[in-house]
């Protein structure tokens, strides 16, 4: 297996606060490619902390973020943007989707910065809206989108630009039981057909028996690592 | 190239559409506030240009150099009547006319005044100045009958003179002594410009000339009047070489006050709109101010998934200009509607604008608005557009990625 991301002894201390928290506290992991794994445990442990880590939206305290061989520490804080934009999918709990933008246009969106042209933006995209199951709403706002089609656009447009690997935190906070299990249904999928790689953030038990490998994090350190199968 | 950035900062205008059409309306209203009142003040200074030009100054005057610096009758041009003829034949000149000017004292039993007496020839004078047709009583130098004049409502009710009045001309001839004459009075012109009217009074060339003993074919003054303003600068330098030997003006610099007027405008255009979008540009930053931070979470999402900060901010330029813009454009709308309007029908300021008479202006304005003054407009509200999204933009980068997206 080929490793997509190595993490090194990571810490992240907020000093900015009355009292120091260290959210994450020396975490070592190794995430392979066509995992689909969650990080899970109770709120404030410290999972969207070591999310942003590991997509570079954060620096670490101390410790390294190693993908594809590269230190993303050591990158400038220009570089970073183009090399998230690259190498990483990002899917968030909620106000993922430009308002302002189509269902369409929102997934594309990561496509039309990379300056792809017209043609590859629309096959990928009918492929997959296709995949994520809201074809025919190509054209519509995401505030007339249910919360589910909404995780979906997002998880589309996080798939556009064929990233190293996807990164959600707390994908389906908002959603139903119905709309958890059809976007677990098309994220597993698109991780077992495309190889895909998948981390969560998440305390929802419905992602967790779906994940494959669950990582428990407590008070910022890593308590059990669990290979599913 | 991909218009994403555009694309998004168009639609974002119109997401608060209350917010946005207040910001537009004050833009609108600021730019047609500024843009009319300086067409209307540019009409006014226009038309008193343009009166000027018709009734006292015309569009070139040539006159002997000496004679502009001193204003005495000896220094002639002696060859006047040719002249005349030579420029008569320019290309783009409507009329020509040769005069005999001479400082003097008009007097009636009551009264004596400072004058210029102006030695006119009535055929050629006509197709010049249109003071032939500002007569209030009389007729514009009708009879043959020697030692006609022709005064002002003004200088008239001064003088205590009525038509056909005497008045007694004195002066000094070209040898030198006091001489004098008595006029009869056969006509009462008025003007816009009352100044102009208290100082000037017409008499036939031939009646002064003889009084003043000058040389035949000479005259103090030719006035040159053109097909249109445009034309002037050009049509001077050709007449400057036809006769190099005399000093051949244009009405701007025979009177710079006049001309100084005339760019005024322009610049009180600048002053004016620099004005109104200073104080605009304060209200489109604090209305950017308000956007930026409502769309925190938003902002924070679209770098997190890599938009770079460059974009970011020509994402927020193009909104903040385009609020700007699209107001500007309903303002030079309405302006361009006004000026195309009232340029046409005039405005009636006779209520308002008595004073103005007295110096020169119409009491009726048509309002003037040129292309280059709408592009100026456009130009200035482009950089207020640009330098109000700055501080706005500045705030929204300092937003943390990873602290915009947590949920809550
Ligand atoms: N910007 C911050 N400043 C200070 N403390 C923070 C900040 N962000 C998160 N924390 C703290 O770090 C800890 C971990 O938070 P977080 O990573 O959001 O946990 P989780 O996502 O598991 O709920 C919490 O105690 C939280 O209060
Ligand atoms: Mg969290």
């Amino acid at each position: 297996m080929k490793t997509v991301i190595e993490i090194k002894n990571l810490q992240k201390t907020y000093t900015e606060t009355a009292v120091e928290v260290k959210a994450v506290n020396g975490v070592s992991l190794i995430f392979e490619e066509g995992e689909f794994t969650a990080i899970v445990g109770p709120s404030g442990c410290g999972k969207t902390t070591l999310l942003n880590l590991l997509g570079g939206l954060d620096a670490p305290t101390s410790g390294q973020v190693i993908i594809d061989g590269i230190d993303i520490s050591t990158l400038s804080s220009r570089k970073i943007i183009d090399f998230r934009m690259k190498n990483i999918g990002f899917v968030f709990q909620a106000y993922n989707l430009i308002p302002v933008l189509t269902a369409k246009e929102n997934a594309e969106f990561i496509m039309q910065l990379q300056n792809k042209s017209k043609v590859e933006r629309e096959t990928r995209i009918a492929e997959l809206f296709k995949a994520i199951g809201i074809e025919g709403k190509e054209d519509i706002r995401p505030s007339r989108l249910s919360g589910g089609q909404q995780q979906r656009v997002a998880v589309a447009r996080a798939l556009a630009s064929k990233p190293k690997f996807i990164l959600a935190d707390e994908p389906t906070a908002n959603l139903d039981s119905v709309a958890t299990s059809e976007l677990l249904d098309i994220m597993r999928k698109l991780n077992e057909e495309e190889n895909i790689t998948f981390i969560f953030a998440t305390h929802d038990q419905r992602v967790i028996d779906r994940a494959r490998r669950v990582v428990y994090l407590e008070d910022g350190v890593v308590t059990k690592d669990e290979l599913k199968e | 190239m991909n218009y994403i950035n555009f694309k998004i900062a168009w639609r974002n205008i119109w997401r608060n559409k209350l917010r946005s059409s207040v910001v537009i309306a004050a833009v609108t209203v600021g730019l047609f506030g500024g843009l009319a009142s300086t067409g209307v003040m540019k009409g006014m200074v226009m038309d008193l240009v343009e009166n000027a030009i018709q009734s006292q100054v015309s569009h070139i005057q040539v006159h002997n150099e000496h004679f502009v610096e001193n204003n005495e009758i000896e220094y002639l041009m002696e060859e006047s009547s040719e002249i005349l003829s030579k420029v008569r034949l320019e290309a783009s000149v409507i009329g020509v006319s040769q005069r005999t000017k001479s400082f003097g004292m008009a007097s009636t039993a009551s009264k004596g005044l400072g004058v210029m007496i102006n030695g006119v020839e009535p055929e050629n004078e006509k197709t010049v100045t249109n003071i032939f047709e500002k007569i209030n009583e009389g007729e514009y130098f009708e009879s043959d009958k020697k030692n006609r004049i022709i005064i002002s409502e003004k200088l008239a009710k001064k003088l205590n003179a009525k038509l056909k009045s005497k008045i007694v001309l004195t002066f000094q001839d070209y040898e030198g002594n006091l001489s004098g004459a008595s006029f009869k009075v056969e006509a009462i012109y008025q003007t816009q410009n009352s100044t102009f009217d208290m100082m000037n009074v017409f008499v036939k060339k031939v009646d002064i000339d003889r009084l003043l003993m000058l040389p035949d074919h000479s005259s103090h003054e030719i006035a040159i009047l053109l097909t249109n303003e445009e034309v002037t600068q050009a049509t001077t330098e050709r007449i400057n070489k036809l006769i190099p030997n005399y000093l051949v003006e244009a009405w701007y610099d025979i009177d710079p006050y006049l001309n100084m007027s005339y760019s005024m405008t322009s610049f009180m255009l600048f002053i004016f709109m620099s004005i109104i979008m200073l104080a605009l540009g304060f209200a489109i930053v604090n209305t950017m101010l308000m956007v930026v931070l409502e769309r925190t979470k938003e902002l924070g999402m679209i770098m997190a998934i890599g938009m770079n900060r460059f974009k970011v901010f020509k994402m927020i330029m193009w909104e903040t200009t385009m609020l700007a813009l699209v107001g500007g454009l309903f303002g030079i709308l309405i302006s361009w509607i006004f000026t195309w309007y009232y340029g046409d029908v005039g405005i009636d300021i006779s209520i308002v604008g008595e004073g103005f008479a007295t110096i020169g202006y119409s009491s009726v304005m048509y309002p003037v608005l040129e292309f280059i003054d709408y592009i100026e407009v456009v130009i200035m509200v482009m950089l207020t557009g640009i330098i109000a999204s700055i501080f706005p933009t500045i705030r929204a980068l300092k937003m943390k990625p990873a602290e915009a997206t947590r949920a809550g």
